[in-house]
């Protein structure tokens, strides 16, 4: 799907979307909330950061064992798996949110692979289908 | 996102219904904060399906918070999926959570 609305109404639209992609597709539980939020996560960074960025996209597809999703965006070069790890061992007051996107990438996506094309980020995230 | 009141014992519980994401959270927070009081507050999260880093960020805040009121404040019936995000962002260090409001009264 595109959004091409980057306002507070895209991430929900985008939810709405995956949601329903995922229960036509009986994905399993895990494997269903992990594809929603991988996705919620990455596209909220681009509409949140990506300065000057026009759209996203969100295309979804399945095969027997993957589940693999694909993001695009306008906005500036930014490689989100180049980023550090959060720190997930920190202590109630030492605690922040940074790096959470990637660190979920890490910990619930099979593989993870982006590029830069045509002043486009194009971002690819495989998932396990079988995961419940 | 739905928030209801109701106690048990001395302390408030919240029960939370939906998906705690960037669109509901902020709205959540100015609710869950409102209700946060010593002795304490215990969300009840059977009826959340999901919740993002956004919904991540105000669990935190009212974690803090409730250390700066001296409040107990802890989280009941996470779904597994939700439980999957807390442990994978190491949350469950942090946050205490059981799986009963009854476990949650007794702690």
């Amino acid at each position: 799907m595109d959004v091409d609305t980057l306002d507070h109404t895209a991430l929900p639209t985008l939810l709405d979307a995956l949601e329903a992609y995922a229960e036509a597709q009986e994905l399993p539980m895990k494997a269903a909330s992990r594809l929603v939020l991988l996705a919620d996560e990455l596209a909220a960074n681009v509409v949140m950061h990506a300065q000057g960025a026009s759209f996203f996209a969100v295309d979804v597809s399945r095969g027997p064992d993957a589940v693999t999703f694909t993001l695009t965006d306008d906005g500036p070069e930014y490689d989100p798996l180049g980023r550090g790890e959060a720190n997930t061992n920190a202590s109630l007051e030492e605690r922040t949110l940074g790096g959470l996107g990637v660190h979920f990438i890490e910990k619930l996506a099979s593989s993870a692979h982006w590029r830069r094309e045509d002043g486009h980020n194009i971002l690819t995230i495989t998932l396990d289908a079988a995961a419940e | 996102m739905q928030i209801t009141s109701s106690q048990s014992g001395a302390l408030n519980v919240a029960t939370l219904e939906g998906r705690l994401d960037t669109a509901t959270a902020a709205e959540a927070e100015a609710t869950l904060i409102s209700m946060l009081a010593a002795p304490g507050l215990v969300l009840d999260m059977a009826q959340v399906r999901y919740v993002s880093s956004a919904g991540l960020r105000v669990l935190l805040k009212l974690a803090k918070e409730a250390r700066t009121k001296g409040a107990a404040y802890s989280l009941v019936g996470l779904q597994p999926a939700v439980r999957e995000v807390f442990e994978v962002s190491g949350f469950d260090k942090i946050i205490p959570s059981y799986a009963t409001l009854a476990e949650a009264v007794a702690a």
